[in-house]
């Protein structure tokens, strides 16, 4: 259990328990982190081992009339370290925060629609200088970067994006996410923050482009089938040097693609697709990271855990710097699922270490996602394989 | 890659085609192209500019678009425009080369205009933007001919199953809307109607509104704007606003009509009404297509029109239009059909020859209306008794004729004749008083396929001609023991005839 003290009048406090019972888990941890005073809002990042209903119901017990949002995860991340199947809370508060949160429900089908239906929440908070919109929508939905464009078709360029994609373990089965007591599956939460102070946001990746791109010759529906007019996965490990068991042993092909996404150029950079996790063997095709353009350039991406980490760095320092010279209250970082494989149980310790050193003793919260929201500039704001930091001031 | 690297322009290029050629229709891939041409460089704001007006735009505030700033920007030239809420934007813009003049509009935030190599790349993605909406305006163009051919031949088949005409009617006048496809625009049918000159009637409407449509609307034609100008000048006709319109029309459209087209309907070749389209909030005027696709909708109308009233009039020339009982030929050939398709194991075809007793008197004591209204009083009697499966006719004058189907014996038939003697055992109510009649009875049982209709008819006449000299109101079962060639075409009929027409005139005390 850690908690930390609010200390401005914009005031960030996290809490985290690891009791299995979700009901007391909720309890436990929105009454920790709401110790010091009345509390805005709850973001809430749990297990997924966690049964939803009862740890909303617990967290209405401990915080009754707080604004809660929050989501199931792949691990959750805190100033203690990283832990699977505990509950995270961040709690704000203070005169220098306004908030209002929204949910849409049965998001598949109407992305777009469900992403203008919550950002619309961005007209009730009180006019301050400087506003966020924070989304959590399911893992397992597709084309999630449409509800962005929903959100940014009424929103505009004015108000930044953050958030991340649910995970589920790994389970892939299903992830939940909490809007106050209601518990939505295929759903996409959200909280309009507009405050007094500077919000900043860091986005950043460690992947480097291995060698030169290759051309899309056949695409469709998420995946890629032919790169340089040949098998895809043959081309991509190929490009790549991969050894020659990953080409005949599935597990090891699986770990191998994991820390390799594509990437595709963007004015600022290689934006990362994830193709990892639609990988079809005897088709030679992958997929799963959204669609590539055919005729369009890729590049086979690598990284390891010293270029992960010093991503995740990188967004932290992004963030803080966006603040102006603001003292920060907290940050909410949000890494990939994929990254946490490629890093592996030390590594995520080692994540969560340099996440500590970054936050310089400010309570900060987040979790493993299975995708990254972050719009601050462009249209763009669904990631992969990268780390989100939002900084409030 | 840099920017300013020809192989990265191309790649932003082909990732445009690629995603715009993707989209199904124009709408589609407008937002789809200038999404795509922000996200290409990096750009918050993205703008479709049509005919001097923003037709698509991302990065404003809904709701908070700023025509004027995006329409200004001037193609080719380093502009820079003011964004609510996120600041000074750099600004470029580049002609689709289309001939609606359409412009894409691209802004980024920054004080960095754009280089020389983007201001390239806006004019590349433009001129491929402009490509390929005019390949889906084709592409669109080519659907929506499929859809309205579609739409036609169904309604050419329905016409043909012979679907009632009301059914036909709400699908031409739904398909048109449809083929328009203009969400808030409102299609009607309009008749003449039958029974007040000079009045139109909605027969069909599409986009009413439940509760409006389910309202019965009259208009007088002088006042029914676009539909009463087609009835009275026999031509496709359009009408801005309230032109030439009432009360009902104004009430009926909710005073939202911008603009309306109507084609002129008909039946036999005479005017018979109008086929209306109503533009509600869209101020544009119609096209030729659509114009043309009104037509050919209306000619549909005036096909399913004909084509009923054909059938109605062939009906009633089988149908005895006195009672509207069937007549005689339509008796005969449905009788005829009955036998040929016969089923043993179903049971037999009955024919029951009715002829009424003291109905000449009727007619000299009452009038001929009053004879005229007991055929009918007697009609709806035989038709209360018959199954709906069964057929009764009037043959003329006082004779009418039943075909009961699936009799299982004589004793059946006998019983549905004692049934109809006891219908028409009461009185009839006539002008003047109060009409009593008997009837005299024939029955012949159909033997399959070993009897045509002309053979039964025989039969039933000949036991309805041993009813009558066995003491009427009552019947007879054709058998073997009636002689053959006694009927109604013997001379002894006439002689019959004569004999009950005398009695009757004796027994003119029956009636009150």
């Amino acid at each position: 259990m850690t908690v930390d003290e609010p200390t401005t009048s914009r005031w960030m406090a996290v809490a985290r328990s690891a009791d299995p019972d979700s009901y007391a888990a909720g309890v436990e941890a929105a009454s920790e982190a709401l110790r010091q005073g009345d509390g805005k809002l709850l973001l809430v990042f749990a297990g997924i081992n966690h049964d939803p209903k009862q740890l909303a119901r617990g967290l209405a017990e401990a915080a009754p009339g707080v604004p809660v949002v929050g989501c199931s995860t792949h691990g959750e991340i805190g100033p203690d370290g990283p832990l699977d199947g505990s509950v995270m809370v961040a709690a704000l508060g203070g005169a220098g925060f306004s908030i209002a949160t929204a949910a849409a429900a049965e998001v598949n089908g109407r992305q777009r629609e469900a992403g203008a239906e919550v950002a619309r929440c961005a007209t009730e908070v009180e006019d301050r200088p400087h506003r966020v919109l924070m989304l959590f929508t399911d893992g397992l939905a597709r084309d999630q970067e449409v509800v962005l464009r929903g959100a940014y078709g009424v929103l505009g360029a004015s108000v930044p994006l953050f958030g991340g994609a649910a995970g589920d373990g790994w389970r892939m089965s299903g992830t939940f996410q909490l809007h106050g007591e209601d518990v939505l599956t295929n759903g996409v939460v959200a909280v309009c923050i507009a405050s007094d102070a500077p919000i900043g946001i860091g986005i950043s990746h460690g992947w480097r482009a291995a060698g030169e791109p290759m051309v899309v010759t056949s695409s469709g529906d998420g995946r890629v089938y032919e790169l340089d007019d040949e098998p895809a996965l043959d081309a991509y490990l190929r490009r790549l040097g991969a050894p020659e068991e990953v080409y005949h042993d599935s597990a090891a092909l699986s770990r191998y693609v994991l820390s390799r996404p594509l990437g595709v150029q963007r004015r600022s950079g290689l934006e990362v697709r994830n193709m990892s996790t639609e990988v079809d063997v005897a088709g030679r095709s992958i997929g799963g990271g959204g669609d590539l353009a055919l005729g369009g350039l890729t590049w086979a991406m690598e990284g390891d855990e010293e270029s992960v980490l010093a991503a995740t760095e990188e967004a932290c320092r992004e963030a803080v710097a966006s603040l102006d010279g603001r003292p920060m209250v907290g940050m909410v970082t949000l890494s990939c699922a994929a990254c946490r494989a490629v890093l592996g149980d030390d590594g995520i310790v080692r994540e969560g270490a340099r996440l500590a050193e970054q936050a310089d003793g400010v309570p900060f919260a987040g979790f493993y996602t299975y995708g990254e929201i972050a719009r601050t500039k462009g249209i763009n704001g669904f990631h992969n394989q990268t780390l989100v930091v939002l900084a409030l001031a | 890659m840099a920017q300013s690297d020809p192989s990265f322009q191309a790649q932003q290029l082909v990732e445009l085609l690629a995603v715009v050629s993707s989209c199904e229709d124009e709408a589609t891939a407008t937002v789809a192209a200038v999404e795509c041409a922000a996200q290409t460089l990096e750009a918050e704001v993205s703008a479709l500019v049509v005919g001097g007006r923003v037709a698509t735009s991302v990065g404003f505030r809904a709701g908070s678009v700023d025509h004027d700033v995006l329409v200004g920007v001037a193609p080719g030239r380093r502009a820079r425009l003011e964004v609510p809420g996120v600041g000074s934007c750099a600004a470029g813009a580049a002609s689709l080369g289309d001939a609606e003049g359409g412009l894409l509009v691209i802004a980024r935030v920054g004080d960095d205009d754009f280089s020389v190599a983007e201001h390239n790349l806006i004019r590349g993605m433009a001129r491929v933007l402009g490509l390929t909406l005019r390949m889906l305006r084709t592409l669109d163009a080519e659907r929506r001919r499929q859809r309205l051919m579609r739409h036609l031949y169904g309604v050419q088949r329905a016409i043909s199953r012979r679907v009632p005409l009301q059914q036909i009617l709400d699908t031409v006048v739904g398909g048109i809307r449809e083929v328009l496809g203009a969400r808030d625009d409102m299609t009607a049918l309009w008749l003449l109607d039958s029974e007040a000159p000079g009045q139109v009637v909605l027969a069909s409407t599409a986009g009413l509104g439940k509760e409006r449509a389910g309202r019965s609307w009259r208009m007088p034609v002088a006042e029914a704007g676009a539909v009463g100008a087609a009835i009275r000048t026999d031509q496709l006709t359009h009408r801005t606003g309230y032109e030439d319109a009432g009360a009902a029309l104004r009430d009926l459209t909710s005073r939202r009509l911008v603009h309306s087209l109507a084609a002129p309907v008909y039946e036999n070749g005479v005017v018979a009404g109008g086929l209306l389209i109503c533009r509600h909030h869209d101020d544009r005027d119609f096209m030729a297509i659509e114009q043309e696709k009104l037509l050919a909708f209306a000619e549909h109308v005036s096909l399913a029109i004909t084509d009923a009233r054909t059938v109605r009039d062939m009906h009633q020339a089988m149908q005895d239009s006195l009672t509207g009982l069937a007549s005689r030929a339509l008796f005969l050939q449905r009788l005829q059909e009955e036998l040929d398709q016969a089923d043993q194991a179903a049971g037999r075809t009955a024919v029951l020859f009715i002829d009424l007793d003291r109905f000449k008197q009727v007619n000299d004591t009452f009038g001929h209306a009053a004879g005229d209204l007991l055929l009918v009083g007697v009609a709806e009697r035989l038709r209360r008794v018959v199954r709906d499966h069964d057929v009764a006719a009037r043959f003329g004058g006082d004779e009418f004729a039943v075909m009961i189907r699936d009799v299982s014996d004589a004793e059946h038939a006998v019983d549905v004749a004692d049934r109809i003697l006891a219908a028409l055992g009461a009185a009839f109510p006539v002008p003047g008083g109060q009409a009593d009649v008997d009837a005299s009875i024939g029955i012949a049982l159909g033997e399959p396929a070993e009897l045509d209709a002309d053979e039964l008819m025989r039969r039933a006449d000949v036991a309805m001609y041993q009813a009558k000299r066995t003491g009427r109101g009552h019947a007879v079962v054709f058998g073997p023991e009636l002689p053959a060639g006694v009927g109604r075409d013997s001379m002894e009929v006439d002689v019959r005839r004569a004999i009950e027409q005398l009695t009757d005139t004796w027994s003119s005390s029956t009636f009150a």
